[in-house]
């Protein structure tokens, strides 16, 4: 049977209406609001798929997960095509285990109320608890809970789930009369009342009033004063902990330079000492060793220039014709010191001299010495008579037999030994046997 | 002031999804439109009866 045109449209009309309403207050999340208008849009027109549509969103959006389904199930049957409420159903169904969880969070809330029907508020708290936990847009779980708090007249708690209750339904009633008694007890409302008092003036304002900011005072003498000195502290604090840290920085980074200048030129004064020292250094030792060498020409004995003077005695000797002397001269001269080649060849000449005649010059003195009681004398002449000539029995026997004199047999002995080995069948030989006491 | 267990026993058990399809089924999807076709419907039969 049809609808006669004029009513089907006035209600379509009225639904509209209504849904319009509904739609207003969902925007500004007046959700119970709302579900009334949406209600009486669809006593109106139960086909007002908008209307239906709208209405189980508000219902999925205060947790009644069933009864949004409920609404979005007949009006996708209401109608089929082009109806958003199929995505909602499938947004819903089809993604696995959520309709198993939102059907367990609920039950839990069904079982929740149960116990708190029977006297078992702590049992229904912690169910409850749990449930918003997971389900935190569940209204009718908040509110319970709300209660359930307000009972145990913790109405701080009790504060926490209305005020997550109006954040989602702003125009709860009942809600915000659960607030209104929780906020009396809290000594909020007291708060709140004064705020309001003061937001709004019932002075009316004349043409010469003033509006003077919140923030202005007047001050009297003493207040200014107080001001001045709080200015002048803020300000010394400020220099001393703004301005000053800075300061020293600066001071601080400028002596950091100023050392590090100085230490670089210390260490650069440094590095030409020890050049300067090694300089003197090197230069001590070329002294030292030109010292050595003049050490060694000055030297009285083995000098070079002590033996240049004993071979001017030797030839003057010569020249004098004082043949002993010379000798004498010749056992202190050390030819090796002089390097002169023309030096060498006088040196030689006497040598060969020294080598004929010189040796048994001094054999004699030795002899004389030796008659003379000076065995010391005799000993260093028979000495230097070996170092001309070693070639010379009779002047080894000789000087073992003044060590056996002085009673050195050891000494003695080596010289008769000497005698007697390098010359065996001489007559020397035989008296030195004699003398060893062969 | 609230009553605690007046405002408890006000507390009604969510529907639960297994209760879904029961609820679709009892739904009273009557409408004004209905009502006034109903109306119209009773009246037009009552106006035929009495001629």
């Amino acid at each position: 049977m049809s609808r006669p045109v004029n009513y089907a449209e006035k209600c379509s009309r009225i639904s509209n209406a209504f849904y319009n309403a509904g739609l207003e207050k969902a925007q500004i999340r007046d959700l119970t609001g709302a579900s009334q208008c949406l209600k009486r849009s669809l006593a109106f027109d139960k086909y007002n798929t908008n209307a239906r549509n709208l209405l189980g969103l508000i219902y999925y959006e205060i947790g009644e997960t069933a009864e949004a389904l409920v609404q979005w199930v007949i009006s996708s049957n209401l109608k089929q095509e082009q109806n958003r409420a199929a995505h909602y159903i499938y947004e819903i169904q089809g993604k696995p285990g959520r309709l198993e969880d939102e059907s367990v969070h609920i039950r839990r809330y069904n079982q929740a109320l149960i116990q708190a029907q029977n006297d078992n508020p702590d049992l229904a708290i912690l169910q409850l608890g749990r449930v918003v936990d997971h389900k935190p847009n569940f209204v009718k779980a908040h509110m319970l809970l709300a209660l359930l708090y307000i009972g145990r007249e913790d109405y701080a708690r009790a504060g926490k789930s209305l005020y997550r209750v109006l954040q989602i339904d702003k125009n709860n009633p009942k809600a915000l009369w659960y607030m209104s008694v929780v906020k009396s007890h809290t000594g909020r409302a007291d708060v709140e009342k004064r705020k309001l008092k003061n937001a709004f003036s019932h002075h009316q304002m004349q043409d010469d009033d003033i509006i003077l900011p919140p923030s202005y005072r007047e001050n009297t003498g003493w207040q200014m004063v107080l001001h001045i000195v709080a200015g002048l502290a803020m300000g010394a604090a400020v220099i001393f902990f703004l301005v000053m840290p800075a300061r020293e920085e600066q001071l601080n980074d400028s002596h950091n330079r100023e050392m590090s200048q100085v230490l670089e030129q210390v260490n650069q004064k440094s590095m030409e000492i020890d050049e300067m020292e090694a300089s003197v250094t090197a230069m001590e030792s070329e002294r030292d060793a030109a010292a050595a060498e003049l050490q060694e020409i000055m030297d009285e004995n083995g000098g070079v220039l002590s033996q240049y003077q004993q071979l001017a005695h030797i030839l003057r000797a010569y020249k004098a014709d004082d043949f002993p002397t010379a000798v004498e001269l010749y056992t202190g001269l050390n030819p090796e010191a002089i390097s002169d080649e023309g030096m060498q060849a006088i040196i030689a000449e006497i040598r060969q001299d020294m080598e004929e005649r010189g040796y048994q010059v001094l054999a004699d003195l030795a002899g004389q010495a030796r008659d003379a009681g000076n065995t010391d004398l005799a000993l260093d002449y028979y000495q230097k008579s070996l170092n001309i000539k070693a070639d010379n029995p009779q002047v080894l026997y000789d000087m073992a037999m003044v060590y056996q004199s002085r009673e050195e047999e050891e000494r003695a002995n080596e010289l008769f030994g000497q005698v007697i080995l390098n010359y065996p069948d001489t007559e020397l030989a035989a008296k030195a046997k004699e003398a060893r006491g062969y | 002031m609230i009553n605690f267990e007046e405002e408890l026993s006000h507390f009604k058990p969510s529907l639960e999804v297994e209760q879904v399809e029961d609820a679709i089924v009892d739904s009273d999807l009557t409408d004004m439109a209905d009502i006034m076709m109903s109306l119209i419907r009773e009246g037009s039969e009552s106006k035929k009866r009495n001629e």
